[in-house]
């Protein structure tokens, strides 16, 4: 693989089940580094990744994995991992078997087979408890067994679908840092799919967001960031007074509980807000950048 | 003096080794499907089935060995022939219900519990087809089966020669008994393999499946041996046709070219040689078809 080249390109990508459009039309190419895929569920984003793997034929358009078509090439499969979000690990047997287990069904000799496996169990943190059988696992020591059977036959590409999901805050903390080593120390590029705008923004280097098997969005995440930062304020008193202050200086504002939200034009939003608030002698209780929610967004993007 | 050693992290070492592809992924899911079906890497309670069955069928072929090695050294040679007793044609009759209840009982854990867990994505995110995936499993349980029908046949003939009282003697006689029982041998784990599988295909749960197959096994014997019985010409031989324990040991008949004590008085007897065979293969292609069907366009 030249470098340089996208990973993965879809190319008018399209997929009909009966009457339902589940992706329409989407076109867009990943390169190497952290890239996540977003959106509500149905939005697409597990359809897009099973044909990247080559589990479905698109009915329209073309999807390329490392240079090959995803639906014809068996191959590919050995050079890229995948990390579904259900409920997929034997629980009688062993970590360490397991993942031996999968990096020889990925095509690697045995005893190449068992060094990556506990080398992998090293890297993802369940050196220690290799032995013990799967069933026995907390949850977020089954992502990681789920993330490790993804990443122990070394694949240039790696799929990780909502790996979040079901973990505390600190299990999520520890896993989003995994992704982000997934790629920093282990030089894996993630496709990383989720519907928590969070967890995208503080993993990944680009941004995909499908909205009902449309893409709405493809980018860097510091600009996608930009564009869905709100401010949020709250005042004691004299919010009408505010608000109209606010809207004489071209702030849109939305009026949100207690509170509102503004749009500015750009960063002066914040000067505005000053000088609005001297302007309405609005006492000033809260202030903070704020993320619309992402079934707002879903909703711009649809419009 | 004493050393002091230094541990280093040298970090994530990436694979540049070579890469076996499809080939090495079928040998994989075989070799599981093999350590799966006897228990190896699981817990203790894993291996009790397995090996209870394949003791139990090595128990026969040992208890038919010494009883005809008593009899030739008792009664001289030639008497266990006299007497009828049981032997190579004999064995898979007599022990075809027991090999049927082991493929209900250890098949179902080869295909269910992936399905159950969600193991079988993983497989088919690798370079690995649906019908890889059961062509390996299928071949793997075949092996064990083949394994637990031929071991006690061994244990019998090897038996049978230390018994008598001229072992070189029968070896020269009976040689040719050697690739007979082999042959019936895969004939019969075919047909238990197949069916076995067919069965739990169809469900997540192996209870389920082997429920089904032994309750099938056990109760369409004497039904239609039963039925057969009081019924009169070809249509007692259809009936007894569907005694789905003896369709595999009317196959074991041809290659023996004599009816073993289980199919001697069952009314299918008297089909022709190929109509027997046909019945087999009817049996065997038909639901192997059928799981494959099954199988072929799996995705996650």
């Amino acid at each position: 693989m030249p470098a340089g080249q996208p990973l993965l390109t879809a190319e008018h990508l399209g997929k009909r089940y009966g009457t339902v459009v589940a992706l329409d039309d989407v076109s867009f190419t990943i390169s190497d580094g952290i890239t996540g895929i977003l959106g509500e569920n149905g939005a697409g984003k597990s359809t897009a990744i099973k044909i990247f793997m080559g589990l479905l034929k698109p009915t329209a358009g073309k999807a390329t994995v490392l240079g090959e078509d995803a639906s014809e090439s068996l191959t590919v499969r050995g050079r890229v991992g995948y990390m579904p979000e259900h409920d997929c690990l034997p629980s009688q047997v062993s970590a360490a078997e397991f993942l031996t287990h999968m990096a020889e069904v990925s095509g690697l000799p045995p005893k190449s087979a068992r060094t990556r496996a506990a080398d992998t169990l090293r890297h993802t943190g369940l050196f220690e408890e290799r032995y013990r059988a799967i069933g026995g696992y907390s949850t977020g020591m089954k992502q990681r067994v789920k993330l490790g059977q993804a990443l122990v036959h070394d694949p240039a590409f790696v799929f990780l679908d909502e790996p979040t999901a079901g973990l505390d805050p600190l299990g999520r903390e520890e896993m989003l840092d995994l992704v982000r080593k997934t790629h920093r120390d282990f030089g894996i590029s993630v496709l990383f799919s989720s519907h928590l705008m969070a967890d995208v923004e503080r993993t990944c280097d680009r941004i995909i967001v499908l909205q009902g098997g449309r893409l709405v969005h493809s980018g860097e995440v510091e600009q996608f960031t930009k564009e869905t930062e709100t401010v949020f304020i709250e005042v004691d008193s004299n919010r009408e007074a505010l608000v109209a202050a606010l809207e004489r200086r071209g702030v849109r504002v939305t009026v949100d509980g207690a509170g509102l939200t503004l749009e500015g034009p750009d960063e002066s939003v914040y000067d505005l807000v000053r000088d609005s608030l001297v302007e309405a002698e609005a006492p000033l209780r809260r202030m903070g950048p704020r993320r619309r929610a992402l079934t707002e967004l879903f909703e711009r993007g649809a419009a | 003096m004493s050393q002091q050693g230094t541990v280093f992290d040298i970090g994530y070492q990436g694979y540049s080794g070579t890469r076996e592809g499809r080939g090495r992924a079928r040998r994989a899911v075989f070799k599981d499907g093999l350590r799966t079906a006897l228990g190896f890497g699981r817990g203790g309670r894993a291996k009790i089935l397995p090996w209870f069955f394949i003791g139990l069928l090595s128990a026969i072929g040992s208890i038919m060995a010494l009883v005809a090695g008593a009899a030739e050294r008792l009664g001289g040679p030639g008497t266990a022939a006299k007497a009828n007793l049981p032997s190579h044609v004999d064995f898979y009759g007599a022990a075809s219900i027991i090999l049927f209840v082991f493929a209900a009982l250890v098949a179902p854990e080869l295909l269910c519990r992936d399905r159950k867990e969600g193991t079988i994505h993983l497989y088919l995110v690798r370079p690995l087809t649906g019908s890889d995936y059961l062509a390996a499993r299928w071949l793997a349980f075949l092996v064990v089966m083949v394994g637990a029908a031929w071991l006690p046949q061994w244990i019998l003939f090897l038996g049978l020669a230390a018994g008598d009282p001229t072992p070189l003697v029968y070896l020269q006689k009976h040689w040719l008994d050697i690739p007979r029982f082999l042959l019936a041998g895969v004939v019969m784990a075919v047909y238990a393999t197949t069916l076995a599988l067919l069965t739990a295909s169809f469900t997540v749960r192996r209870a389920y499946a082997a429920v089904f197959l032994v309750g099938l096994f056990t109760i369409t014997a004497p039904f239609t041996a039963g039925l057969a019985s009081e019924m009169q010409s070809q249509a007692g031989q259809w009936v007894s046709m569907f005694n789905l324990t003896n369709i595999p040991v009317h196959v074991n008949d041809v290659i023996f070219g004599e009816f073993s004590m289980v199919t001697a008085d069952a009314p299918a007897r008297l089909f022709p040689a190929w109509g027997r065979v046909g019945w087999y293969l009817l049996w065997t292609v038909g639901p192997g078809a059928l799981l494959w069907s099954r199988y072929r366009r799996l995705s996650p």
